[in-house]
């Protein structure tokens, strides 16, 4: 196999395992507790932005030709622990303002212009964020692994992410079907009956958003050691809509599926337009794009709204009535 | 002083557009509870209209009455095509800001696909200056000020003295109650659309003029300022989006005359979570309650 075969393949897998640790974290807000977080995108950015400082040194390295905060050179680790903490503290910031008092159709509507702020503020700061040029020679820590050649080691990356992917799918089967995932599904499903068995729906919403922004920073630590740059305008707003797409088309809730969807959704369809005869302009490949996804979810909401792989329906016991389960489900997705 | 009089014009004619587009947003949101996001892509598309007519010579005021129509009557197909279908499908409120995210990045990248990402602006003459109590304005924007005046004060008599607003006013606050009365639900929900398409439209070409550069993906952008303004005054309330749109239209103008320029925009959404951390239901809506989809 050529070098450049190897490194397409390595590519396609990261964003693979990076698409599908995001779309999981979404589908732990959205599918599993129907939180919609319109603003997911700004903190797999975050996470991607705090590996990146940890890692590059201080900014006065290489000529001081970007400008950023802290600058530290943390051995392997930690940059992307550092990163998922920091998700997690921003999501907590986030949640706390605008998940304990709004509506939660104004929650959806604040999120969205929190994005989209995020992207203005940090595109004019130049001492915070370095603009919009964003941030680059970010180090891939799989460089430092013993003394092989650049092909194995980007080998050794890839392997790594696939190991996370793993490690974060245990930890999303163990939620998912934990007397905790079904308080999430709970709130999802009936939020008032959740509320009078003195359990707190906020305070599970706010769980998850900090979960979810603690993947969605793993996820953007992964990616932005891998192609060692960090710009602005790779994580605008529309772009969270992708992961709601992957979650819509693999099943929302389901654990197996979303990973599908992330798949098909973040990978397949960037790669599928190439191969469609509409030319290589790429202002045409980039909209194709964006119309295949938005296409997709409307398909999959109109006519397969459960998924690739649907969320198992759980039933309490076959002499309890079952079809009160199914159709309340049905009832609170809106199928 | 003379700076903060002439950021206080800019901030007034920000203000006016806002106003057209934030009514249109929030009187189709009251009436159908759909949280409409393809509704940028209405306002470009149907600036788009006004620039190839203009392109072959139309003036831009003609230009911008025929957009309305095709404005209107693309908000019209959108809802009769693809929400309504979704709604009578059983999709719920949040599946159904999904349902309008796609719509809307559908129609922006298609659109792009044909324009391409290039700048575009339209051939119309900003007009001689006036100056009006210290106010330097150009006869353009007197006019877009007039227009905005015109149709928020249309919109507004007509919800309180037509049949068809008072139709609206009773399906906003109950549409079980208003069906039951004998209220044509679909086509009064039909004219909701239209209505707000056509105020789309002319916001839409108002703002390409002010702004004089635009591209394919202006509308979607505005869009966010627009939400704020509506937000801002209590979604659902045309009467409270006029107030918002002038709130967040002269903060953004004097803030970037007194601050970044880059970060107006920041100010209008400080002013917006501000708001509703103080008050949640925004600055004029009574309602603070889950609200179903009109079918």
């Amino acid at each position: 196999m050529s070098a450049a075969t190897q490194y397409y393949i390595a590519t396609i897998l990261v964003f693979i395992c990076v698409d599908v640790i995001a779309s999981w974290g979404l589908d732990i807000q959205f599918g599993v507790t129907g939180v919609l977080n319109f603003a997911y995108i700004l903190f797999q950015a975050f996470g991607a932005y705090v590996a990146a400082v940890l890692s590059l040194g201080s900014s006065s390295a290489n000529g001081g030709f970007q400008h950023y905060l802290v600058g530290l050179t943390l051995p392997f680790p930690l940059p992307i622990l550092g990163a998922m903490l920091a998700g997690a503290g921003l999501a907590a910031l986030v949640g706390l303002i605008t998940l304990r008092r709004l509506r939660s159709d104004y929650q959806a509507m604040v999120m969205l212009v929190i994005s989209v702020v995020a992207t203005i503020v940090v595109t004019s700061s130049i001492g915070l964020f370095n603009g919009s040029a964003g941030l680059s020679l970010i180090p891939n820590p799989a460089f430092t692994w013993g003394s092989f050649s650049r092909q194995t080691q980007t080998w050794f990356f890839v392997g790594f992410c696939v190991a996370c992917m793993l490690v974060v799918g245990l930890f999303m089967y163990a939620l998912v079907y934990s007397p905790f995932g079904r308080l999430l599904r709970g709130v999802r499903e009936n939020e008032a009956g959740i509320e009078a068995m003195g359990r707190s729906a906020t305070r599970a919403r706010l769980q998850v958003f900090v979960i979810g922004g603690a993947l969605a920073a793993l996820s953007g630590a992964l990616l932005a050691e891998f192609i060692g740059a960090w710009a602005p305008s790779e994580w605008l707003y529309p772009e969270t809509f992708v992961f709601f797409t992957a979650v819509i088309v693999g099943g929302r809730g389901s654990v197996s599926g979303v990973a599908l969807g992330a798949a098909l959704v973040g990978v397949g369809v960037q790669q599928a337009v190439q191969y469609l005869p509409i030319g290589s302009d790429p202002t045409v490949l980039a909209a194709m794009e964006w119309i295949i996804t938005g296409l997709l979810t409307l398909a999959f909401l109109w006519v397969r709204p459960q998924g690739l792989l649907p969320e198992r329906r759980r039933r309490l016991s076959r002499r309890t009535r079952p079809e009160m389960n199914a159709t309340a489900l049905e009832k609170a997705i809106g199928t | 002083m003379s700076e903060f009089v002439s950021a206080l014009g800019f901030g007034v004619v920000t203000a006016a557009i806002l106003a057209i587009s934030a009514v249109g947003f929030t009187l189709q949101f009251s009436v159908t509870n759909v949280f409409n996001l393809a509704f940028g892509s209405v306002m470009t598309i149907s600036g788009f209209v006004a620039y190839w007519l203009n392109q072959l010579g139309l003036d831009i005021w003609l230009a911008m009455g025929v957009a309305a129509l095709c404005g209107g009557l693309l908000s019209l197909a959108i809802n009769e095509l693809i929400y309504g279908p979704f709604i009578r499908h059983g999709l719920n409120l949040f599946g159904m800001v999904i349902v309008t995210i796609s719509v809307g990045l559908i129609a922006d990248h298609s659109l792009q696909a044909v324009v391409g990402p290039s700048f575009f602006s339209y051939n119309a003459p900003a007009g001689k200056a006036v100056n009006l109590a210290g106010f330097v304005l150009t006869r353009q924007e007197l006019i877009i000020i007039g227009i905005a005046i015109v149709l928020t004060g249309l919109v507004q008599v007509a919800l309180q003295r037509t049949r068809t607003g008072r139709a609206m006013r009773g399906l906003s606050v109950n549409p079980a109650l208003a069906r039951g009365c004998g209220v044509p639900v679909r086509r009064v929900i039909a004219i909701a659309w239209f209505v707000s398409g056509v105020l789309a439209a002319v916001g839409g070409v108002a703002l390409f003029l002010d702004i004089s550069t635009f591209t394919a993906t202006t509308g979607s952008e505005f869009l966010i300022v627009i939400i704020a303004a509506a937000v801002l005054g209590g979604v659902g309330s045309p009467r409270g989006a006029i107030l918002g749109a002038l709130v967040v239209g002269i903060v953004t103008e004097v803030g970037a005359a007194y601050w970044n320029p880059e970060l107006k925009d920041v100010l209008a959404f400080g002013v917006l979570i501000v708001v509703l951390l103080v008050r949640p239901q925004g600055l004029f809506s009574q309602l603070a309650t889950e609200r179903a989809l009109a079918r």
